[in-house]
């Protein structure tokens, strides 16, 4: 049985059936054609299978098969949005999905790096921060930092700390967030939170499927 | 400024004073009192429910005569009243309905030349709630209570009797009844709507009403001053969601809605 969460620039499978059923990831623009898996995921999922999960109760199964506190904040910031869940007393409390205001945080990041050949795990956290609420809006304080002489470095540091910020408020600033996604991967992003960062990584809607696949959905023929 | 004037001349206790013409075509926004509902049933007019869309043109239409960051349910009564042949629109603006309604009824007098009459619905004669409580398609259910608008007769509890909840959603009709598909059929109704039904539009107490045994989704329209309540009773519910949606539902609140009732252990009907 093939799992997949069909993120925006990078897609993530798991085969149950596989040797090692360890989950691995393409690029979005490399996907095979003709592509079909058993169980999707994912803002493109509806396109590759029958079995669908929305993205939401994917972060949450997952949340709940990986973390083994009872109360927690759940936050996965993909490429072009942000969600979470909050759970207390082993119960679902709250969530949210920001795909407009949060619109391209993650893919915005992920383009800077190359633009400005950076390297993201050679960046300090800075002290200062921008406002940022959206991706998109939010290079213009870039441009105007590097023009008033801040090197591009740091206007990008400030500005990936800003996003950071941003997406701590949208969960509802916990003392203690679980990161997922891709962007557990970038030490700048994860070291400008205010509060401790525990990263899962950016299979958790995966284990989420496999949760679901196990517990929630038959899918026999 | 003389155009308002006369407009004022127009509103002021129109039903002690003026009639319903024969057939008339009358918009209403809101829940008009009993009174004028009778009435324009005597008068055999035709009713448009002003605050669901009525006609199929642009919403941006109305941005020359309202801020675009505003109730979508009262830009589609202006949008409904630019393009509809009315001869007459009834108005609530009292407790049952909102400041804002009051502040569009002025930009009505000012671009309609018919008759806006603005209402005070503080009826307080109970006509029950079955069709909130009892199982069916919950849009279907909607569709029902805001068509009963136009009624003067109560539901029977016998021909709707009740079921076991296993959701809640309370609130007011969203602008987009697409979002109510995403609910099961025993989901009962709260808030607003079910003050509808009651035809008590001005019942707060009723309005604040929820049961907190069923996973209850809290929805206002987005810059509706009703989304303060909705978020308030959300809170003190112990398994609530707050939602506020503002012109269309997008794919985002849809996955809200049904991871919501999902992980709450409801069945939901559309994946």
């Amino acid at each position: 049985m093939l799992l997949a969460d069909f993120g925006t620039s990078y897609c993530k499978f798991l085969d149950l059936a596989g040797q090692d059923r360890e989950p691995y990831m393409l690029p979005t623009k490399k996907l095979p054609k003709g592509l079909h898996v058993d169980l999707a995921t994912g803002h493109n999922g509806k396109r590759f299978s029958e079995h669908y999960v929305n993205e939401l109760t994917a972060l949450a199964r997952g949340g709940e098969e990986l973390i083994r506190s009872r109360d927690y904040v759940l936050l996965d910031c993909g490429s072009r949005d942000i969600k979470y869940v909050t759970y207390k007393n082993g119960e679902l409390a709250d969530m949210g999905w920001n795909s407009e205001c949060g619109a391209s945080m993650g893919f915005t990041i992920e383009l800077l790096e190359r633009y400005y050949d950076l390297d993201y795990a050679h960046l300090a956290v800075p002290k200062t921060t921008f406002s940022v609420t959206c991706g998109v809006l939010g290079m213009s304080h870039i441009f105007d930092a590097v023009t008033s002489g801040i090197s591009e470095a740091e206007a990008v540091a400030r500005f990936v700390k800003g996003i950071a910020i941003n997406a701590y408020r949208f969960c509802g600033s916990p003392e203690t967030l679980y990161l997922s996604g891709g962007l557990c991967d970038n030490p700048l992003f994860v070291g400008s939170f205010p509060c401790k960062v525990v990263a899962l990584g950016r299979y958790v809607l995966i284990k989420g499927l496999e949760a679901t696949a196990g517990n929630h959905l038959s899918l026999a023929p | 400024m003389k155009k308002t004037q006369q407009s004022q001349n127009r509103s002021p206790d129109f039903l002690s004073s003026a009639s319903i013409p024969h057939g008339a075509h009358v918009g209403i926004v809101g829940v008009p009192p009993l009174a004028v509902i009778e009435k324009l049933h005597e008068a055999r007019a035709i009713i448009f429910d002003l605050d669901e869309p009525q006609v199929k043109a642009d919403m941006e239409l109305t941005a020359a005569h309202l801020p675009r960051v505003y109730c979508a349910i009262l830009r589609t009564v202006v949008l409904n009243a630019l393009h509809l042949k009315l001869d007459m629109i009834f108005i609530d603006v009292g407790p049952g309905k909102c400041d804002c309604a009051f502040h569009v009824s002025t930009v009505l007098l000012d671009i309609l030349d018919i008759p806006i009459i603005r209402t005070r619905n503080e009826d307080s004669v109970s006509f029950g709630n079955p069709i909130c409580q009892t199982q069916m398609n919950l849009l279907e259910k909607l569709k029902k209570i805001t068509k009963g608008v136009q009624s003067s007769v109560a539901f029977e509890v016998n021909e709707y009797p009740p079921c076991k909840p296993t959701a809640g959603f309370w609130g007011v009709p969203p602008r987009d009844f697409s979002l109510l598909t995403l609910f099961p059929d025993t989901t009962h109704i709260y808030g607003w709507t079910r003050c509808m039904e009651n035809k008590t539009p001005a019942d707060t107490t009723l309005e604040e009403q929820f049961n907190a045994d069923i996973p209850t989704i809290f929805f206002a329209q987005s810059f509706c001053a009703k989304t303060a309540l909705a978020k308030f009773l959300a809170t003190r519910h112990p398994k609530a969601l707050y939602l506020d949606v503002d012109v269309t539902c997008s794919s985002s609140t849809r996955a809200k809605i049904q991871a919501f009732l999902e992980l709450s252990g409801v069945p939901h009907v559309a994946r």
